[in-house]
């Protein structure tokens, strides 16, 4: 075999660990199967390298792709999905480099290598795994260098990579190039068949009692916040989500019975501005904090200051809003009050006694409001995750028997005992608190920061935020919902809050997890959110203006080849190091000659030139030899100093072709 | 010492005709302490070339010419059963003698071929457990016929790897052919010849070789010609780390020769066809020698620092 055809055994070994790496992200995706298989089929081929006696013959390399083949279609009987198809290009990289004998088919492993990595942001692009990628894109490429290098040096050297990694920054320029002027289209660019609703949680546009205590165990970003001026206090902020007006007694849903109307409110202080980046979900409506006041064009306000927007279903997207913290919403419509007071069938006799008590007592309808509060303070509630199972009638069971609930639960009973004593009330749902990022300075709301209130309609304040978990757990309301589910998983046991102050290592880990969201969140604003609305917008910045999606490749085509030369010239410049005052005398002396026709070639030595020219020119001869003996005393000889410099930069200065 | 070294060129010139640069190298060869490889067809003066120089510098001279059934007892000697005093006694073969001509080096088996070139490397001989040292100065200048001829050993590159430089020596020019065929027999004019050069003196010579200065932007250049063997495609293999130092070696007694005080890169190029052109493989070898030419394409491919 020729040796130009030979893979170095030190390459083969990397390129085993390297592929592993490369395909690792897609473990979590692919069937267990699948995975142990791929790494199967690694560690045989690192077997073959080890002894090097076990030849990877061909009826084994048949046997394992039969096996992998059939293993396929098992798992994934019809191919169907991205999964199947990830699982199909890991195996076969995997059978690739079994059979990995030439430096064809290594070029082959890592060009499928590069591929590979691609494939990862069909699922995630956080700016982690972008960071990996880039990391296996160096790998990859220092092996295709340390590949290519003759065969004669041994081991790997960190040259390669070194090498890669210089490459692959040089390669920033038009990467940027491509990353600003590639046309986009309006919707996501990798919407190409992905499964992106999979496994999304949020809030449904309905509520029973537990739905809640069971999405609030996701540490999922639900989305982040960032705020013009300082956020406001905890208390304050409530997002306002779908609002829930019609129960059965035990599901709460919204109405389509409200007409639309000019919504107008009297606002009783500053407006607060923010942009809210919503992370995928499967809903169509958008979240502000209570109440909303300006809205992104996208965007429909309800009568109910629920706020939905058209096409923002499964993708990310950023919008701006200004909201009001305190307010006045005016009169009660006929058809808000008939809706505010729709009572469910199974209100039981000790609920209305428990009503008619506190109407007895108070003189206004706000009285009795703070009655119903006093109740779930004074009486012995607990707020917990893991409310027990409620019967036929949860609100009855849960405001006299088992006491033990979470904000739905509180809500929804409030809102029926309210609408009981004939004050228009309904279920707010939404977000509550969220954590603010001091290295982001902005605010990360959660799924576990799900919440549900009540809003009362009152004669002297229109309709009026009541939470009556704020009653039962104020640390709820006041503090960063943080909480440890592995201590609160007991059943019906109070929640424990984490005190400020746990361990060292808590912290750090805090601190870690905020400063990764944080570089997130800016990958997310910056570089994921790189829209086509925003690239228009640097356009006319630029001043072009808008272009069409053909001028815009053009543009890039046009862009691209303009920097190839220029960063091939100033790396060219940047590489050369500084000329020797000396060899610079000399090449211009070189160049004197070179006017009038006697070119130095590159190769040639200087008395060879100097020869040649006293043959072409002996007119010359006196001044060229001169030059020539000076610039081999200073340039080879042991001769050096300042004299003999400033008698040689004299010389040339003097010399005329 | 440039015009003692130029009387010597000057008196082989008048056995060798019109073939200055060649003797140049073959005499820079032995400045340098190298071995000389001279590959040529038969006729064209090779085994002058080799006896000229000899009797120039008044070596001792021997001459073995090797043929397929050559023994390594027929180069190094052998030790014969002295039946006076009973004991072996040691016959000293041809190789120990100053310079040493193998003539047609590649018609010997691979096995005559390795004694050889065992001795030039080590410069002594070991024999029934004992070694004896070779005399001061050792040259050997081998010849061969190009390989492509019927009943040949080729030489292994580790082994042609030996020899300092490989000189080709080409037929001679119209005018330089009518003195050769009007003037005197060669052999009659070279036993009339005197040495023009001592052993002393070239001692002396040798010793001066190592002492001229090489500047770093040589050194650069050289290593630039290394490397570029080592990454151009052309080459199947680069230069070895030995070749680099052939070559620093060879320039400087080029140099030397040359009447140079520093090695120039003109010092460098002079002697980098003879130095590392059997050293080079194209990468699509074809068998066919090419090492001259790829030596002028790494010469004309890398511009100097």
């Amino acid at each position: 075999m020729n040796s130009a055809n030979q893979i170095k055994p030190a390459v083969l070994y990397h390129l085993t660990l390297v592929t592993a790496l490369v395909v690792a992200p897609h473990f979590q995706r692919l069937d267990l199967r699948i995975t142990l298989a791929f790494l199967a089929v690694l560690f045989l081929r690192w077997m073959t390298l080890y002894f090097a006696q076990w030849k990877t013959g061909r009826l084994l390399l048949f046997a394992v792709t039969i096996i992998s083949a059939v293993l396929i279609f098992t798992v994934y009987p019809l191919l169907m999905g991205l999964e199947a198809k990830i699982a199909l290009l890991s195996l076969m990289l995997g059978l690739k480099l079994m059979e990995c004998r030439r430096r064809r088919d290594l070029m082959v492993v890592l060009l499928l290598g590069y591929f590979t990595l691609i494939t990862h942001f069909l699922f995630d692009q956080e700016i982690l795994l972008v960071g990996y990628v880039f990391i296996m894109v160096i790998a990859l490429t220092g092996l295709m260098i340390e590949a290519s290098r003759s065969t004669h040096t041994t081991g790997f050297r960190l040259n390669s990579l070194r090498y890669a990694a210089s490459l692959v920054v040089q390669s920033l320029p038009i990467m940027l190039v491509l990353f600003f002027l590639f046309p986009r289209s309006s919707g996501p660019l990798w919407n190409l068949g992905v499964d992106n609703s999979t496994g999304q949680t949020g809030l449904s546009d309905n509520i029973t009692p537990g739905s809640i205590s069971n999405l609030i165990r996701s540490r999922a970003v639900a989305f982040r916040v960032d705020f013009d001026q300082d956020a406001p206090p905890p208390r304050q902020r409530y997002w306002r989500g779908p609002v829930l007006w019609h129960t059965d007694g035990n599901r709460w849903t919204r109405t389509t019975a409200l007409q639309a109307k000019q919504i107008t409110y009297q606002s009783l202080s500053p407006p607060v501005s923010y942009q809210v980046t919503l992370e995928p979900s499967p809903n169509n409506w958008l979240y502000a904090l209570d109440l909303p006041e300006i809205l992104p064009p996208e965007a429909t306000l309800l009568p109910d200051f629920q706020i939905t927007a058209k096409d923002i279903r499964n993708r990310r997207h950023r919008y701006s809003m200004t909201s009001r913290l305190e307010y006045h919403t005016g009169p009660l419509s006929r058809r808000e009050r008939q809706l505010g007071l729709q009572v469910p069938d199974n209100i039981t006799p000790r609920m209305r006694d428990l009503v008619s008590q506190w109407r007895s007592e108070s003189t206004s309808d706000r009285e009795l409001v703070n009655h119903a509060l006093r109740f779930f303070r004074t009486e012995l509630f607990y707020y917990t995750l893991t409310p027990p199972l409620m019967g036929e009638n949860p609100s009855d069971q849960f405001l006299f028997e088992s006491r033990r609930g979470f904000c739905e639960h509180y809500a929804t009973s409030f809102t029926s005992l309210m609408r009981v004593a004939g004050i228009p009330s309904r279920v707010v749902t939404g977000y509550q608190g969220g954590e603010l990022n001091p290295l982001g300075n902005y605010l990360i709301v959660r799924q576990s920061d799900a919440h549900a209130w009540s809003e009362v309609w009152l004669e002297e304040s229109g309709w009026t935020r009541v939470d009556p978990t704020a009653a039962v757990a104020p640390e709820r309301i006041e503090q960063s919902f943080d909480f440890d589910l592995e201590e609160n998983n007991i059943l019906g046991i109070p929640v424990i809050f984490s005190t400020a102050d746990s361990s060292l290592l808590k912290q750090f880990a805090k601190q870690f997890r905020l400063g990764i969201d944080a570089a997130n969140a800016s990958w997310h604003r910056w570089v994921l959110g790189y829209s086509k609305e925003q690239q228009q917008k640097l356009l006319q910045h630029l001043g072009l203006g808008a272009l069409s999606a053909l001028k815009l490749a053009l543009a890039m085509i046009l862009a691209t080849a303009v920097l190839i030369p220029l960063l091939l010239f100033l790396l060219r410049l940047g590489s050369q190091i500084k000329p020797d005052p000396v060899v610079r005398d000399y090449q211009r002396f070189c160049k004197q000659l070179d006017r009038k026709g006697i070119n130095r070639f590159p190769y040639e030595g200087p008395l060879d030139f100097a020869r040649r020219v006293v043959r072409k020119r002996p007119d010359l001869k006196q001044p060229v030899n001169a030059i020539t003996q000076h610039y081999i005393k200073l340039r080879y000889g042991k001769a050096d100093g300042p004299q003999l410099r400033k008698a040689f930069h004299q010389l040339v200065r003097q010399f005329r072709a | 010492m440039k015009e003692l070294l130029d009387q010597v060129i000057k008196e082989a010139g008048r056995i060798i005709v019109g073939k200055e640069q060649t003797l140049r190298l073959a005499l820079t060869c032995m400045l340098a302490n190298g071995h000389l490889l001279i590959e040529d067809l038969p006729g064209v003066g090779k085994t002058t070339l080799a006896h000229t120089l000899a009797k120039l510098i008044g070596l001792q001279y021997q001459r073995i010419q090797f043929t397929s059934d050559l023994l390594p007892a027929d180069i190094i000697g052998v030790s014969v059963y002295h039946r006076g005093d009973e004991t072996f006694q040691f016959h000293q073969g041809p190789i120990f003698t100053q310079l040493l001509l193998a003539d047609e080096i590649n018609r010997a088996t691979p096995k005559a071929q390795s004694a050889l070139l065992e001795a030039m490397e080590e410069r002594q001989v070991t024999t029934d457990g004992k070694t004896r040292a070779l005399p001061q100065p050792f040259f050997v200048i081998a010849t061969q016929n190009p390989a492509h001829q019927i009943g040949t050993f080729p030489l292994p590159e580790s082994q042609l790897d030996r020899f300092l430089m490989r000189l080709h020596i080409g037929y001679p020019d119209e005018a330089a052919e009518r003195t050769l065929l009007s003037g005197e027999d060669r052999r009659h004019l070279l036993e009339q010849m005197d040495p023009c050069l001592t052993i002393e003196q070239l001692k002396q010579l040798q010793q001066q070789v190592p002492r001229i200065h090489v500047a770093d932007a040589l050194l650069d250049y050289i290593q630039d010609l290394l490397k570029f063997s080592r990454t151009s495609p052309r080459f199947n293999h680069g230069l070895s780390p030995r070749a680099g130092l052939a070559l620093i070696n060879s320039a400087r007694a080029w140099a030397l020769q040359a009447g140079h005080h520093e090695v120039l890169p003109e010092d460098v190029q002079a002697v980098l066809a003879a130095t590392v052109g059997h050293r080079l493989h194209s990468s699509g070898d074809t068998g066919i020698d090419e090492g001259s030419s790829l030596a002028q394409f790494l010469l004309q491919s890398v511009p100097l620092p």
